[in-house]
């Protein structure tokens, strides 16, 4: 008996100490890496680069190194943070939003500079209010872009036609050139096909039209401008959508199962093309494009960034300058419905052949010139955490029926709050 | 190795340069008369110690320093990577002015009512109900056991598919038999409700199996007693099971509060598709719990001082609540 219990704790210590062994060889390994910069690890999302070229990068560069891209699931911006803060395994290439660019921008320390790299040569080749949006006000970039989100207006020909709308992509921008146009087009199409509605929630209209203007929520000098006209007016018009019933009201997971259903329109950028396509891919051939009524606005768009730990700088650089070069950018765009952030790739074959899914629409000629034509404007970096409370209210109306006026005032309050908390003055 | 013999000291061999198996027995024959120094006492004890070390050095890495740090973290502002500056109790004055954070609270104890009452009322009844099956016992307890063991996200969506407003199963039939599609998911009190529900179907299987041993532990001749006594089965329940299970009730009542309060994963899952807008709890952010907000505050919006402030505030509600709960259920027994 006695013997069995102190062969067991034998054993017990021996197992303890070899799991903490083993536990401390894997941390090793992991973190520890190697210095010579032969392999790189590159963090991204699924559908934030072409999986093809991505492929394509790892043969081409395979023979000086070995690169391991991981697609990563979940709330990336949080993991990316965690394993910054935390020092070690981080990625030597990884993939950043671009809602959370701007909160990326204090803490420039943790990336490289690629205008060290080399960036300032090819920088002309990509639009340039999105380079700066991943530039530090010394004039740091951080981000190298991969894509922007030029917004447009999709609809639905066949609803269009049945209410005896014009189709043609060129008559309905003509048709929907102001949000008020637009609007009195969705009251023709709900009055002529029952049971349709013209958007999703007003959320997306007030992003939209928050995006069409040249001021956000939070001036250069670090003031709150949440309150100022500039919002006040897209708010307006997000709850103008709402008062004519127009607005479907879907704050569910009923999103995929309506699109194919009883949305006639969507307001969004290119890469929403792609989720539409997913949720519906029924109405095949029965979508168009044209332009976003009140003009272009700029929805996401990501960019690539080289963390301060990166085992190859010069090496890592060149890699990403490859896979987003202009012309793998095009093809990122057949591949993914990735809208390249290089205006060169827009005139090429890739890009301009017809879409079969917008029955056969060359979509580039609404979302090129829309791309060159976005406004530039400053994103503070708690600007995604302030407009939260924006939508938060819209959703109250559309849920609870709360009074707009009663909505606005809270949702500025709440913003001046965040802003507050988060050293805005 | 052979075993030495435990008859007596003496016979005691020299194993492995020194007395190692003797310090085993004094606990078990200590010699009459000698008082060790408790040091010692403590460090003869090394092994098993050591054995039970993995789980401390776990739990003091990631649980004991993370908790210390948060209440650090709480009196700084912190975006994740940048440097931290002290700000004093700022950080809890917004708390007390936050109209989101008193929401989420109420949400919070909305839900845990909500949830834990049929819980542990229908669990206990489940126990009383199973413990009285002759057959297929086995597969109750299995069956009724499944759904805690269940990914909690897998629950999650499954419920909102269930539930979904415009195109779910439970609005599907009723509308054949001619009710209009009611809101679950955008309705502020139904928001609750369906959280509630998805957490009473995943607790009440776990709670059941816990008031099931009690119930076994109780002597069958109580319930002899009280049948020749003419008490029938409902007034058994109400005057023998319930005060006989007091302490094993109050303990599922003290982990529910604990659990229930905690309630993050289920509003989480279920709203996060909100794309343009996640975390907050769906719409009017019915279903922002605390714990969602302070992952939305501190995970979200980057502002882990806020978040740190949210938890330990919320932290002193939980411990008032296991309090007052302590007192209900203790206060009948004194009487």
């Amino acid at each position: 008996m006695d013997l069995s219990r102190r062969g067991f704790l034998q054993a017990a210590a021996l197992t303890a100490a070899a799991s903490g062994l083993t536990v401390a060889c894997g941390g090793g390994s992991g973190s520890g890496g190697t210095k010579n910069g032969k392999s790189l690890t590159m963090w991204y999302w699924g559908g934030a680069l072409s999986d093809k070229v991505v492929a394509e990068a790892k043969a081409h560069f395979g023979s000086q190194t070995k690169l391991t891209a991981a697609s990563i699931g979940g709330d990336f911006k949080q993991k990316l943070t965690t394993t910054l803060a935390a020092g070690s395994s981080v990625p030597d290439i990884t993939g950043i939003k671009g809602e959370d660019i701007a909160s990326f921008l204090p803490n420039a320390g943790r990336f490289l500079d690629l205008n060290d790299l080399g960036f300032k040569k090819i920088s002309s080749q990509y639009l340039d209010w999105k380079t700066k949006l991943a530039q530090t006000e010394d004039g740091k970039q951080i981000g190298f872009p991969i894509d922007i989100g030029p917004t447009a207006l999709f609809y639905r020909a066949d609803l269009f036609r049945k209410a005896g709308l014009p189709t043609d992509p060129d008559k309905v921008a003509a048709e929907a050139g102001t949000w008020d146009d637009y609007f009195a087009l969705g009251s023709e199409l709900k009055k002529a096909v029952p049971g349709t509605y013209l958007i999703n929630n007003m959320g997306s209209v007030f992003n939209i039209a928050v995006g069409q203007g040249t001021k956000r929520f939070i001036d250069e000098n670090n003031h709150f401008i949440g309150d100022q006209d500039h919002i006040r007016a897209a708010w307006t018009t997000a709850v103008r959508a709402y008062k004519l019933g127009i607005d479907a009201r879907i704050n569910d997971q009923t999103w995929n199962a309506a699109i194919g259903k009883n949305l006639g329109t969507e307001v969004g950028a290119a890469w929403h093309a792609l989720d539409i396509e997913q949720a519906a891919p029924h109405t095949k051939g029965k979508w168009r494009v044209c332009a976003t009524p009140g003009g272009p606005a700029n929805q996401g768009g990501s960019y690539l960034a080289l963390p301060k730990q990166c085992r190859n700088p010069e090496e890592a650089f060149k890699i990403i300058s490859w896979i987003l070069s202009p012309a793998n950018n095009a093809r990122g765009f057949t591949d993914a419905a990735i809208f390249p952030a290089s205006p060169a790739s827009y005139a090429m074959p890739a890009m301009t052949g017809p879409d079969a899914f917008f029955g056969g629409q060359k979509i580039i000629e609404v979302f090129g010139p829309a791309a060159k034509a976005i406004p530039v404007s400053y994103e503070a970096p708690a600007d995604a955490a302030v407009m939260a409370p924006y939508f938060t209210e819209l959703t109250n109306i559309e849920a609870k029926g709360k009074k707009p006026d009663a909505a606005w005032k809270d949702a500025v309050g709440q913003a001046k709050q965040i802003a507050r908390r988060q050293g805005v003055n | 190795m052979s075993s030495p013999p435990v008859t007596g000291p003496a016979t005691v061999p020299e194993h492995r340069g020194g007395p190692g198996p003797a310090r085993f027995r004094p606990r078990r024959t200590p010699p009459a008369g000698t008082v060790r120094p408790s040091r010692r006492g403590v460090l003869s004890h090394w092994r098993q110690y050591l054995a039970i070390s993995p789980f401390y050095l776990i739990f003091i890495g990631f649980s004991f320093f993370p908790v210390l740090y948060s209440l650090y973290l709480a009196f700084q502002r912190y975006d994740g990577l940048g440097t931290k500056q002290f700000v004093g109790l700022q950080q809890f004055e917004f708390l007390w002015n936050d109209p989101v954070f008193w929401l989420s609270i109420r949400n919070t104890l909305v839900i845990w009512v909500l949830s834990t009452v049929p819980t542990l009322f229908g669990a206990l009844v489940l126990a009383t109900l199973l413990h009285s099956v002759r057959r297929f016992k086995g597969f109750y307890r299995i069956a009724l056991y499944v759904p805690n063991v269940t990914s909690i996200v897998a629950v999650a969506i499954f419920f909102g598919a269930v539930f979904s407003n415009n195109f779910g199963l439970v609005n599907a039939i009723l509308g054949t038999v001619g009710i209009s599609p009611v809101p679950w998911l955008s309705n502020p009190w139904l928001i609750k409700l369906v959280i509630a529900l998805l957490m009473t179907w995943m607790w009440t299987g776990y709670n059941m199996i816990i008031y099931l041993a009690g119930l076994q532990a109780i002597p069958t001749s109580i319930y002899e007693a009280a049948k020749m006594d003419g008490a029938g089965p409902v007034r058994t329940f109400f005057q023998i099971t319930i005060p006989i299970m007091r302490p094993i009730i109050l303990f599922t009542v003290i982990i529910s509060t604990i659990n229930g309060l905690q309630s993050f994963s289920e509003p989480q899952v279920l709203f996060a598709s909100n794309a343009a807008n996640q975390n907050v709890g769906g719409p009017g952010q019915a279903g922002l719990t605390t714990l969602l907000y302070f992952y939305q505050s501190a995970f979200l919006n980057n502002d882990y001082g806020y978040g740190a402030a949210i938890v330990w505030a919320f932290f002193v509600l939980i411990m008032v609540l296991v309090v007052i709960n302590w007192r209900l259920v203790q206060r009948g027994r004194k009487s």
